[in-house]
């Protein structure tokens, strides 16, 4: 329809009248563009290039000399044993957000969506660790998990357990701050399922019903599951560079402690690029990471053109 | 799109008899179903509550009551108000919170100023370098903030700009999340108007502003939630280059805030935290469908 | 496409202006940093009482460090940038490799002349050699010191005499000490004996005094001995000991801090500065005694010197003057004062305990003066002679809390500190 009023539109405007409008649109076009050209230029190209040229450098802020390296910060980044377990540690993190969040968030969403009334209750309370502080909430959770007067540790008292030590244990922190990595990311994952189930025609499920699928589990696998494809594989992308970008929590809550248990690749980087200024090797980490990132994109934009076709 | 769904539930579907199921055990099993959905809901419900209930009642706590060997929910003393006075004089807390508001609110302005035009352009107009700029806008999309961090810190540094809401705000100004997104919304816009409208003799400008903005008013309402959460939260960034207290955004000043020694005054931390988390989950009850909305196109893209 | 460009530049200019004007003022207003935010309950008292007194200068407290040793980056990295405050107040230990950095780009204030200029009699009134002998560096004058301590030892008294100990004598030797902290362990199944945070400190002050309790060296020169292998290895076993012998819970500190408040922690050892503000969390839930930090070698035994010396690093005249005036407020009686009955700090300042200022209030607060009865052992504390000790503790720090965990032996574990500090010290 929008074919056959431009075909209309274009049809009878005589030669010098579309060359004229063609000259408005790339002047236009150019105008309205430039601002976030020159933006784009300044805030993402350039400090990239910047950051490629720092990479073989072992420039420090401010040091007067800099001397080029090659490749030597990134042969130093594969042996550093610092690195690599910050590297360790986002990878476990992400391991176990990534589940939780999306499972919990698809099961949430799928046992709201048939509510009517209630369904909006929930929604509001399920989503608003999306919208609080995560620096403010950190501080509860840190009274909260404290081991002796933390009412968690206080529950656990109550029924028999002995008190868990949560962040100060080297092999509970990280599954401790990945549990609220998941408590804040749950609510937005829901959302983003509900808006997948909504788009499910209906009439679907009354078919699968004619066809003998009767129980809940059933027309989950055989209709939701499916057609929720391209939904969980944005929910999958999303959350996993999210939790990839883990920083908050470490900062405020353990600094990258116990004995460097909690110590994540973005605090790793902000330590060597911050707090001991040196720009060179923090650079190269920084392309590492972004080269994580951009993996995990690349399947964003694969799922996107798959979403489009479909 | 979460439309509310007009469509009528096919309740018990006794019309459709195909198995031999009574009345009687229909609406057993639904009050089964019913019982289990809403006990995990709830349940739920009740950890993603907990924080947050924790935080308020622990804020009109005694430290006497915190510290105490036993635990109990329900305060016996209030504290309320030596804890949220000693918050707000300890910390400029609320200066914390117009900084969030400051920034977050200049940011959205720019933001939607300089993405609108060329989200515009980029759906609607043809000119030279169009694709290469959606090539670029796309990648931007990958590239999250911590990656040009350093080279613009640099730069503020070199400058003398660190230490400025400028500071704060600079790597925000572009937002290439908003372009994509308006440029989404754009599309679908009928060219027939703008077709009309240029033979009304319009300019490129007033079309943008006068016929295509007020149509996407739900793209921008949905990016401007998406724009405040991001910035009134952020820590990242702020810390890198704010080191003065009187320009600290919430998050920060919680991080100022909280150190080792009031650290242990939890009853004066939670006041701070719930001062500082407030204002976002208050607008957030009060446009939630809006909020909801946001993360939904977000999905969409 | 104008009017947005009009739009868009008057926002720009707005946002530039605003932070301009911000910063002007006809007054000389002088930036200062310090580390601790807490501690904006005496800076900030102190200020105000400055500016009554000199209202042509306005003291403007930059963002509070979390720690010494966030704030020592913080200045190392605004030395590059040029943001430097006008006055901070440095941590002792990290005061040599700060004013080295400062002043190989002259951005430091050698304070001598400055205090030759009050006149001898000003300074004998004021300052004892053995404060002023703390700001110095490289044999020039370069801080003040501002905030002085040593740490202590606070305990629980009733959990003491609980376990059949006398509060009114506490043992003074770290063996008798632990022997005490077991029995109260044994009191009660949720109850630790001690609890000495080296595991979570956030800088080198409780590894170091352990050292140096014993005569031990940690810095000899351009070496770090870190108190050699016999002392070296004693002090990390006695570490362990904390936590075999002791139950002590190795978590954060501030959490730990907590637990004492809550009545769980029968011994704890923390900086007397943070005296007065744990005296009124605990209220009157049980008796807060203080005693002096046990010493095993009494002939020889150190304390490290905690706390901090004010430095001055503007240039301008005008400015430099109003922080000199600044500086010697700060360390004077009235502020001293102030420091003193907020926190537990000892005076920096020689007028200050005299009977006019401190003296009644010792009196009445006999925790307080549990300090000051240390101060002979008191050692400057020092930081690594090659710099980087900022680092070096976060990586001593991983392997301290490995071996009070009983996963690394202490005598390995003191080959790989000396191993990685020396590596550390070696690589920027």
């Amino acid at each position: 329809m929008i074919m056959a009023s431009a075909a209309i539109n274009a049809g009878p405007m005589p030669a010098p009248r579309r060359n004229r409008q063609r000259l408005i649109e790339s002047v236009a076009g150019c105008g309205f563009s430039l601002p976030a050209f020159l933006l784009l230029l300044l805030i993402y190209i350039v400090p990239l290039l910047v950051l490629g040229y720092l990479s073989f450098t072992n420039y420090e802020l401010g040091a007067l000399d800099t001397r080029f390296l090659g490749f030597a910060n990134f042969r130093k980044a594969l042996s550093d044993p610092v690195f690599r377990r910050s590297l360790g540690n986002t990878f476990a993190y992400v391991a176990i957000v990534l589940p939780g969040a999306v499972g919990l968030g698809l099961l949430i969403a799928v046992l709201l969506h048939r509510r009517k009334r209630s369904r909006s209750f929930y929604e509001v309370i399920y989503f608003l660790p999306v919208t609080s502080t995560l620096i403010a909430m950190a501080t509860v959770f840190q009274f909260m998990l404290h081991p002796s007067i933390g009412p968690i540790n206080g529950v656990l008292k109550a029924l028999g357990f002995s008190a868990i030590p949560f962040l100060s244990e080297p092999a509970y922190v990280l599954p401790t701050l990945a549990a609220i990595g998941i408590w804040h990311l749950v609510g937005f994952n829901m959302v983003l399922f509900l808006a997948g189930l909504s788009a499910i025609p209906r009439d679907l499920y009354e078919a699968a019903e004619i066809d003998g699928c009767q129980g809940g589990l059933d027309r989950f696998m055989t209709i939701t599951w499916p057609l929720l494809g391209p939904t969980t594989m944005f929910v999958i992308v999303t959350t996993s560079i999210t939790a990839f970008k883990v920083f908050d929590t470490v900062a405020v809550m353990t600094r990258g402690g116990p004995m460097g248990h909690s110590e994540v690749l973005l605090y790793a980087i902000y330590l060597e690029g911050y707090q001991y200024f040196h720009m060179g090797y923090a650079s190269a980490l920084t392309l590492i990471f972004l080269a994580f990132v951009l993996i995990i994109s690349v399947v964003q934009t694969l799922v996107i053109e798959r979403r489009v076709h479909y | 799109m979460a439309a509310p769904l007009p469509l009528t539930l096919p309740l018990a579907r006794a019309d459709l008899p195909r198995r031999p199921s009574t009345p009687l055990t229909v609406m057993m099993r639904r009050i089964v179903t019913l019982f289990v959905v809403h006990g995990i809901l709830i349940a739920g419900a009740v950890v993603i509550l907990m924080p947050f209930l924790w935080m308020l009642i622990t804020s009109i706590k005694s430290p006497a009551e915190i510290f105490a060997a036993s635990f109990s929910l329900w305060p016996k003393h209030f504290n309320a108000v030596e804890n949220y006075t000693f918050a707000l004089n300890q910390v400029p807390l609320l200066r914390f919170a117009i900084n969030g508001v400051i920034i977050c609110a200049t940011l959205l302005v720019v933001q939607v100023l300089v993405a609108v035009p060329c989200a515009y352009a980029l759906a609607k107009l043809r000119f030279p370098g169009r694709s290469t700029l959606f090539a670029l806008v796309l990648l931007g999309l990958c590239i999250p903030i911590q990656v040009p961090a350093l080279p613009l810190y640099m730069g503020l540094a070199n400058f003398g700009l660190l230490n400025t809401y400028f500071a704060i705000m600079m790597p925000f100004f572009l937002s290439v999340f908003a372009i994509f997104l308006f440029r989404q919304f754009f599309k679908g816009y009928p060219d027939e108007i703008i077709y009309a409208a240029r033979l009304d003799g319009m300019s490129e400008f007033e079309i943008v502003w006068f016929i295509v903005v007020p149509s996407a008013w739900p793209a921008i309402a949905a990016f401007s939630v998406f724009s405040f959460i991001a910035h009134w939260n952020d820590l990242y960034w702020p810390l890198i280059v704010i080191t003065d207290t009187k320009l600290a955004t919430p998050p920060l000043g919680m991080m100022f805030f909280a150190d080792a020694e009031t650290g242990t005054n939890y009853g004066a931390l939670t006041a701070a935290a719930t001062v500082l988390t407030a204002p976002l989950v208050i607008a957030f009850l009060i446009a939630r469908r809006h909020f909801i909305d946001a993360i939904t196109m977000t999905g969409i893209k | 496409m104008n009017r947005l460009r009009i739009l868009l530049g008057s926002i720009m200019v707005a946002v530039t202006m605003a932070a301009a004007t911000s910063a002007r003022a006809e007054q000389v207003t002088l930036d200062v940093l310090y580390a601790f935010p807490a501690f904006a309950k005496f800076h900030e008292p102190i200020a105000e009482a400055f500016m009554k007194q000199h209202p042509d200068i306005k003291i403007a407290f930059r963002a509070p460090a979390p720690t010494y040793d966030d704030g020592h980056q913080t200045m190392m990295r605004q030395a590059v940038t040029n943001q430097l405050p006008d006055v901070y107040y440095s941590g002792f230990h990290l005061l040599t490799e700060l004013v080295r950095t400062l002043n190989k780009r002259n951005q430091i204030v050698d304070l001598a002349p400055l205090l030759a200029a009050e006149g001898k009699a000003f300074r004998e009134q004021n300052y004892s050699d053995k404060m002023v002998a703390l700001g110095r560096v490289d044999g020039k004058l370069y801080g003040l010191p501002f905030n002085a301590s040593s740490p202590i030892m606070f305990y629980n008294a009733e959990l003491v005499k609980k376990a059949g100990g006398d509060p009114e004598h506490m043992p003074d030797t770290w063996d008798a000490l632990l022997a005490l902290a077991a029995k109260i362990k044994a009191g009660g199944p949720d109850v630790a004996g001690i609890a000495y945070n080296v595991n979570d400190w956030p800088d080198v002050w409780l590894y170091h005094a352990m050292i140096m309790q014993q005569g031990g060296t940690v810095v000899d020169g351009d070496n770090v001995p870190l108190g050699g292998p016999v002392i070296g290895v004693k002090a990390l076993q006695t570490f362990r000991r904390f936590a075999t012998e002791g139950g002590m819970p190795l978590i954060d500190w501030d959490q730990s801090r907590q637990q004492f408040i809550a009545g769980k922690i029968g011994i704890f050892f923390d900086t007397p500065a943070r005296l007065r503000q744990v005296t009124d969390l605990i209220g009157d839930k049980f008796t807060l005694r203080t005693a002096i930090f046990p010493i095993d070698n009494k002939a020889k035994g150190g304390l490290p010197t905690g706390g901090n010396a004010a430095i001055i690093t503007t240039h301008d005249a005008k400015k430099q003057k109003a922080a000199w005036e600044f500086v010697k407020f700060v360390t004077g009686p009235e502020a001293q004062k102030i420091v003193v009955e907020g926190t537990g700090y000892l005076p920096t300042n020689l007028r200050a305990t005299g009977p006019q200022f401190l003296g009644p209030f010792y009196e009445k607060n006999p925790n307080f003066r549990t300090v000051s009865l240390q101060m002979e052992r008191a050692v400057p504390w020092q930081g690594y002679p090659h710099g980087n000790t900022v680092r070096i503790w976060r990586a001593q720090r991983e392997i301290i809390t490995g071996i009070m965990r009983g996963e690394i032996e202490p005598k390995a574990g003191y080959d790989r500190l000396l191993k990685e500090t020396a590596d550390l010290m070696k690589a920027p």
